[in-house]
């Protein structure tokens, strides 16, 4: 019974990451394979400024989104931990930015920042500001894809925190606030501790797909303007689909595998404590 | 009493602005996608005043979109159903028996392992298996890859939805004359289908929302899937703003369905079974 599954899973896995590293030792002209190529490529990207400046925009790019999204998912399930009315409808609309496909949360979003289209530009305009663009300019692209992922993905963070909350035994609180424990020292000393592991989750779990991130940016800037939001999947993807340096792209990637390995390791042995 | 009275005001007005939030975007692009083309250059309008289904016509008159619906429902309906198949017959060994050689624990590593690789690691070396197969650019290449992919998440969830159904159940269920198979279905699977149906659900959200496998792996419209439709709008010299909002409105809706039929497990499903 094992079996069919075993191969469907050795297919997507062992296999294609075989061929990965082997094509990161190959050598590519024009897409077609022309034999081992000892670590020219890995030596090719060890030089590659544009390399070095897409990981390090990922890295920002991860940094920002998942920290403020973690802030504030928790900040937003602290404040409606008690029971609410009409938690229905509002779990519904929170879930919604995070079923669509990423493709159309950029579209939604162009939508909204292009100028001409947009309501982002008018609203400046109504405050007497100049129309910015935000696509346009490099500094307010990035911020403007990172506003994008908070608006998709904070929701998952709250109610993740949320279901945390609430199957926590309300008794050790009690006895806490009857000893006269302060609303930040019951927080810190009680709440948080025991949210810890549901926490970890969350954040793991987002700053790998983060890392990942590919479909929003590419509709809302390609990685541009300049390299301002070219973070690694971008250029990984430019540089094996437009350039066909596929033996580069694939090394690219095998750095990054290595980088996340660590990261998805944590994130099983968390899932299976967890979930046991 | 008027304080408490005044923090619950406060706490509305939040959850609301929230909600504002998370919804506005949609309205935004249901809204650009009935307006006339002039009336999308012509200034902020919350709704539209002379509402036309003209995008939606240009985009499958003009822009292919009947062919990506076709290509996209038929490999979502395929590659889910194969991977349900495979996954459930796998998770059930494993949920119920104690297999040899850890097989339990390292079969479910692996299943999280490959359900958490970012597509991005994985597009190269598929490009080249499918490239190898003649498979490239055929709706069969994706729904075999889709379906591999998504039986690591069926049996992750499956195994523990079977988990919780008592064994005793099925026991008796041998003891009357079935078969471990027939017990399986007769018996434990449907105390299983709530979770059976949510998983499936998830994986058709899952496969339809997938952008950049089906991006790289194919490039015509006789494969391509409806995320890939909505992206080729945006690529040309002038964007399309009212067929791309139509586009987005089209490649939304099914999933917004979708995503209501399970807004009780969402959480559960989006955090690998870690919050209930």
């Amino acid at each position: 019974m094992l079996l069919p599954a075993g191969i469907a899973l050795a297919l997507v896995s062992i296999y294609p990451l075989f061929y990965g590293v082997r094509a990161s030792f190959t050598h590519y002209l024009y897409g077609r394979d022309l034999g081992f190529d000892g670590l020219t490529n890995y030596r090719i990207i060890w030089n590659d400024t544009f390399f070095r400046s897409a990981m390090l925009t990922t890295l920002k790019y991860v940094v920002c989104t998942v920290s403020i999204e973690t802030v504030l998912g928790l900040g937003l399930a602290l404040l409606v931990s008690r029971e609410i009315k009409y938690a229905g409808p509002i779990r519904v609309g929170l879930i919604l930015p995070m079923t669509i496909a990423p493709v159309v949360v950029g579209v939604m979003w162009r939508l909204l920042y292009d100028s001409g289209v947009g309501v982002v530009n008018p609203i400046y305009e109504f405050f007497g500001l100049g129309p910015p663009d935000l696509l346009a300019h490099n500094n307010t692209a990035f911020a403007a894809v990172v506003l994008v992922d908070i608006w998709e993905w904070t929701p998952l963070i709250f109610l993740i925190i949320l279901a945390g909350l609430q199957s926590l035994p309300e008794e050790p609180l009690e006895a806490a606030r009857v000893d006269g424990a302060g609303r930040l020292r019951l927080f810190f000393d009680h709440t948080l501790p025991q949210l810890r592991s549901v926490l970890l989750v969350a954040v793991v779990l987002r700053t790998i797909d983060a890392v990942g991130t590919f479909d929003q940016i590419y509709v809302l800037t390609k990685g541009g303007p300049g390299d301002a939001t070219r973070v690694i999947s971008i250029y990984a993807y430019n540089t094996a689909f437009l350039f066909t340096q596929f033996g580069q792209a694939a090394a690219m990637l095998v750095c990054l595998l290595v980088m996340l390995m660590l990261l998805m390791i944590v994130a099983v042995r968390l899932l299976r404590r967890v979930a046991a | 009493m008027t304080r408490r009275l005044w923090a619950r005001i406060g706490l509305y007005l939040t959850l609301g602005l929230i909600l504002l939030i998370a919804i506005f975007p949609f309205w935004w692009m249901i809204n650009t996608s009935l307006k006339q083309q002039a009336d999308i250059f012509g200034g902020v309008t919350l709704y539209p005043h002379n509402p036309t289904t003209a995008n939606y016509s240009r985009l499958f008159n003009t822009y292919h979109f009947a062919e990506y619906l076709q290509n996209s429902i038929l490999i979502v309906t395929v590659s889910v159903a194969v991977s349900l198949v495979l996954g459930t017959l796998a998770a059930y060994p494993l949920a119920r028996f104690h297999l040899r050689f850890g097989l339990n624990q390292s079969a479910l590593v692996v299943a999280l392992l490959v359900r958490m690789l970012p597509a991005i690691l994985l597009v190269i070396p598929f490009y080249i298996m499918l490239g190898k197969w003649g498979l490239l650019n055929t709706r069969m290449g994706l729904i075999l890859i889709y379906s591999c992919l998504n039986t690591s998440f069926v049996i992750w969830m499956m195994q523990s939805f079977l988990a919780e159904i008592p064994r005793d159940i099925e026991e008796a269920a041998m003891v009357d004359g079935d078969s471990r198979l027939t017990a399986l279905r007769r018996v434990v699977l449907p105390l299983a289908a709530p979770g059976l149906a949510a998983t499936a659900i998830f994986s058709v959200i899952a496969t339809y929302n997938d952008f950049l496998l089906a991006l790289s792996l194919t490039s015509t419209p006789t494969a391509q899937t409806v995320p890939v439709g909505v992206s080729t709008l945006i690529g040309k010299i002038q964007i399309e703003y009212g067929p791309m909002a139509a586009a987005g409105v089209v490649g939304a809706v099914p999933i917004v369905i979708f995503a209501l039929l399970v807004q009780r497990h969402f959480v559960r499903g989006l955090t690998l079974g870690a919050v209930k």
